[in-house]
């Protein structure tokens, strides 16, 4: 074939996905910059610039979600990634069992995150939750707990929610990351007389240390992103308590109707995750072998 | 490594085990509910294992509820989403890695980008485009989403898989006469099987799994699919917690079977990516 039909032929092969992404994904980001630049009350739309960007700036809601966002964020991604750590040190291990301890530790990360939010609503409920009999019965509470009804528990527990759901994936990573090590540097260590804390901070850590980057900056991506958690356990209540900015957009374009508005939080979202997509592409020195999800 | 003293092997299982039991409990609590009759639901203490358990919930909520009907679009959504995904990945990533070796870079770096933008984000403008052309409360208009969803992912790996397969083999295919589809179709997809059906199972996860989309682009309560359906018997006024649960179960299970059916498979394939340092 010459140089030209075989342009053609690989041409007609990308063109049906790269065609596809463009309107699915490229025509309605445009949109909704577009749609940001306006005001929005039903059908009627006003081009006002950037007003929806200077409101924001002046907006007690919006910083306050972007709080919300930075603390649900920074402690669920913390969590995730130190008993992550933990339990892929304890399953690398064992010698027995292995496969399917990996399942049973998967388990919450498959399950849809709307389905696994409604199991843990049941199970927080005040009144007749087996988590407040539970507590109560081993003396840490004294009367139940609304959990959801305040804004510091309520936070408190979609993190919770979010680690439990969160955990397996990146013990996975970690998992397949330490089984990358060579045994040949422990058994090394070991000759020198290396106990497990020395074994771990000189063999273990250094090998794994880029593989925990990558996985806290992917992480966060995610984390800062993920709505469908909260949105079903607390929609973002109590009183903007668990309010993170996926939240205030949905509330702000699907109660609130003011789709111009969520849309500029949503560029606004989009510009806080592209720096940290920036940050993870020069850490990961990026080529295309090592993307994940 | 070799020697470990017995105390510290009891110690290991004991960690394992402890937090493998806080990770399963909510799904135990799932099904144990699930199985409970009304009246026992609000006791007090609650019952670990009931004396009681029956499928009486299940059956009211086939009966009473659209849990089948929710069951049903979501089966088309995830089944819909799978097909489009895999045969635009495929396509792509075959037409990269043979005719535009260089060009798989920049287009893999645009396709991580649309996997990191916001959902909520893109809802907005998605729900104003799909009322514009009428697609609120449709399946095809979950499937386009979710494929969108999972084609980038599916892309990059299939690369993989493809780049694997070594070219020598595609010109013995083409000396022989086949045409490029020929070549596409009949000999590199049945090489690259274990990727496809790793893309395909990544796929129909996405899909089966989604909620907010679902949410913002169907009103219907005949169009809901089961994660919506599911939250919404939430925000009832006195909610039936072991029908409740029974629905849960309902939408765990099919995705818990395929895991395990598929675990080796489709966990190293998304894993490798990070890994290889």
């Amino acid at each position: 074939m010459n140089a030209r039909l075989r342009r053609k032929a690989g041409l007609a092969f990308v063109a049906p996905a790269a065609l596809f992404l463009a309107a699915i994904i490229v025509f309605p980001l445009g949109h909704a910059f577009w749609t940001s630049l306006h005001r929005v009350r039903g059908l009627n739309a006003t081009f006002i610039g950037l007003g929806n960007y200077a409101r924001l700036a002046d907006d007690a809601t919006f910083w306050h979600s972007l709080g919300v966002s930075f603390a649900f964020t920074a402690s669920a991604v913390a969590l995730h990634l130190s008993i992550g750590l933990a339990l892929a040190l304890v399953v690398n291990e064992l010698r027995t069992a292995r496969t399917a301890l990996r399942i049973v530790f998967l388990t919450p990360w498959m399950v849809a995150p709307a389905v696994g939010a409604t199991i843990w609503l049941w199970l927080l409920e005040p009144q007749f939750g087996v988590v407040n009999y539970l507590l109560r019965a081993a003396g840490a509470i004294a009367a139940p707990v609304a959990w959801l009804g305040e804004p510091g528990t309520a936070l408190a527990s979609v993190v919770a929610v979010d680690v439990w759901r969160g955990v397996p994936f990146v013990m996975l990573l970690m998992l397949a990351g330490l089984q990358t090590i060579p045994i040949d540097q422990y058994e090394a260590a070991s000759i020198d007389g290396a106990g497990g804390w020395t074994r771990f901070r000189f063999v273990t850590w250094p090998n794994l240390r880029y593989l925990v980057i990558v996985a806290t900056t992917l992480d966060v991506i995610n984390t800062i992103r993920h709505y469908d958690i909260i949105g079903v356990m607390t929609g973002g209540g109590p009183a903007g308590g668990t309010e993170v900015l996926p939240a205030l957009i949905y509330n702000t374009a699907f109660r609130g109707n003011r789709l111009g508005e969520a849309a500029a939080i949503g560029i606004a979202l989009l510009g806080i995750v592209l720096v940290l997509a920036i940050v993870y592409v020069r850490t990961a020195r990026l080529d295309d072998d090592r993307i994940v999800r | 490594m070799r020697r470990r003293s017995p105390a510290r092997v009891a110690a290991l299982w004991t960690f394992a085990l402890v937090a493998a039991a806080v990770m399963v409990f909510p799904f135990y609590w799932m099904l144990n509910t699930s199985l409970k009759p009304a009246s026992e639901i609000f006791a007090s203490p609650p019952t670990f294992v009931s004396a009681q358990w029956s499928l009486d919930a299940y059956r009211t909520i086939f009966e009473t509820r659209a849990i089948g009907r929710y069951f049903v679009n979501s089966l088309i959504v995830a089944v819909g989403s799978t097909a489009l995904s895999v045969v635009l990945a495929s396509l792509a990533a075959y037409g990269l890695t043979r005719f535009f070796p260089r060009g798989a870079t920049p287009f893999v770096m645009f396709l991580l980008f649309t996997k990191m933008l916001p959902e909520t984000l893109l809802i907005i403008p998605y729900f104003q485009l799909m009322s514009d052309v009428g697609l609120l409360n449709t399946h095809l208009a979950l499937i386009l989403a979710y494929s969108s969803f999972a084609l980038p992912f599916s892309v990059w790996m299939l690369i993989g898989f493809f780049r694997s397969i070594p070219r020598e083999i595609d010109e013995a295919a083409q000396m022989d006469g086949a045409s490029v589809l020929q070549t596409f179709g009949r000999v590199i997809l049945p090489l690259a099987r274990p990727g496809l059906v790793a893309v395909a199972l990544f796929t129909f996860l996405i899909a089966w799994n989604s909620y907010v989309w679902a949410l913002v682009l169907t009103t219907d309560s005949s169009m809901f699919v089961l994660s919506v359906g599911i939250a919404n018997m939430v925000g009832e006024y006195r909610v039936q917690w072991n029908e409740l649960m029974a629905a849960a179960v309902i939408a765990a299970v099919p995705v818990m079977v395929l895991y395990s059916l598929l675990e080796r498979h489709l966990v190293s394939a998304i894993t490798a990516g990070a890994v290889k340092g």
